[in-house]
């Protein structure tokens, strides 16, 4: 059940990459959905296509594990691609058959918008496959904290969300199992009307929303028991420790950035 | 019982945030697990109900941002699908809930809801013609009318379900 969800695919691991603060990484990968857009020739791209292979090559994971999970993504990928060659129609004729012309322009365009995707997808996966969902909340609550200033709630809504992540695969396996209960009690989700479909639905979610509001009560009865009393003056169980190597990938996107400018500019 | 030790606002506030985070949960493993109900040509995301239950109690406005965030976490574009998802998600619940304060008919509140859930597709549309350059009105069109069509079939399974759970507590 769990190997469709991409944020439980996170792959325990010992690489540079994994070893990084989740802070760091995070940092990283929004700061690369900028540095991407500055790319817009074939020099830029071509560095950050390097670039890429260099991240994945730190992070040690297979490229088959990357591939895999992205089929659909690099279909509609496909489908861009093949989009820009045959509707561009800009520069110079490289190809006429029949009613196929592809023009370089159009070649160009469908590279360069395929490479920008192609690295985008790739940093992201690598950034969820080596960070654990619940070191990605505590680094999203630790960067998120500024915001209190304005009175948002980070610290309740870190918990809930690590709250939310833990119960996740519980639910997950309660829908089946419930499923598969109705089922053998001769309710049909596949076929017949569409009324009866529908109403097959219901007995389905009632269970599970009594059996989800059922646990949020007596995990609110334990927390009190253990005595929470909300985020001030907490102490943490998971620490997070910064690292050289963090300040290093956090410097590496700087470098990258000022490199794709230069490239921009000059060549 | 001595009163003075049992602090109610506490309480409440704990069981606000179980409640919470354990909706955001169900909604995605509602998402996950009967990810499509295919009703023939007509592909329909079962979550969406989820966006109705904001009518009833302000707690599902975070408890369905939230699922909405965590569930684009899966998505291979998170990073761009996360802030703006889970943004657009929050705003257009509030929309929602402003809009549909004065109608006293529950399916009218739930048409119109729909109706600005589809409306609100625009932000898919406009981050699929940013992504991979699509036509923006052509794909809104048709993103919208799959919303609102999923929109549709969650109302009316809403409808049933609230007969039998109360959402307002």
């Amino acid at each position: 059940m769990m190997d469709k969800l991409i944020f439980g695919r996170f792959i325990p691991g010992d690489s540079f990459v994994h070893r990084l603060d989740p802070r760091a990484k995070l940092i990283f990968v929004f700061a690369f959905i900028f540095i991407v857009f500055i790319a817009n020739n074939t020099a830029t791209y071509a560095a950050l296509l390097i670039f890429t292979i260099l991240i994945i090559l730190l992070s040690r994971i297979k490229l088959y594990f990357l591939i895999n999970g992205l089929k659909p993504i690099l279909i509609l990928m496909a489908f861009t691609f093949f989009l820009h060659i045959f509707f561009t129609k800009e520069g110079d004729i490289l190809y006429h058959w029949k009613f196929i012309t592809i023009y370089e322009e159009g070649l160009r365009q469908g590279i360069f918008i395929s490479v920008r995707f192609l690295v985008l997808v790739f940093v992201t996966t690598v950034l969820t496959l080596t960070t654990s969902p619940i070191s990605i909340t505590d680094g999203m609550e630790v960067l998120l904290n500024p915001l209190k200033k304005l009175k948002l709630p980070i610290h309740e809504l870190a918990l809930m969300m690590s709250i939310s992540l833990r119960f996740i695969p519980t639910l997950m396996d309660e829908t089946d199992k419930i499923m598969k209960a109705q089922t053998a009690r001769g309710s049909d989700l596949t076929s017949g009307p569409i009324k009866e479909r529908i109403k097959a639905v219901v007995p389905l979610l009632v269970p599970l929303f009594v059996s989800a509001f059922k646990r949020a009560e007596d995990l609110a009865t334990a927390m009190e028991v253990r005595g929470y009393r909300g985020g001030e003056g907490r102490t943490r169980y998971r620490q997070l420790k910064w690292h050289v190597r963090d300040t290093i990938a956090v410097l590496s996107i700087v470098v990258m950035g000022a490199v794709l400018i230069y490239l921009r500019k000059y060549s | 019982m001595n009163k003075t030790f049992y602090n109610v606002s506490t309480r409440t506030s704990v069981t606000e945030i179980t409640k919470t985070a354990l909706v955001a949960a169900l909604y995605v493993a509602v998402t996950t697990v009967l990810a499509v109900v295919s009703f023939g040509a007509i592909q329909f995301r079962l979550a969406e109900m989820f966006n109705y239950l904001a009518l009833y109690h302000k707690r599902y406005i975070v408890a369905v941002t939230l699922g909405v965030i965590i569930a684009n976490f899966m998505s291979p574009t998170w990073p761009i699908d996360v802030p703006v998802g889970g943004l657009a998600t929050f705003l257009v619940i509030l929309l929602c809930r402003a809009v549909t304060k004065k109608i006293k008919n529950d399916i009218t509140k739930m048409a119109v809801t729909a109706l600005i859930f589809a409306f609100s597709m625009f932000t898919v549309a406009g981050q699929l013609s940013i992504l991979y350059h699509l036509p923006f009105f052509y794909t809104w069109y048709t993103v919208a009318l799959g919303e609102l069509l999923s929109m549709a079939v969650g109302g009316v399974i809403m409808n049933i379900l609230k007969k039998k759970i109360d959402f307002t507590k």
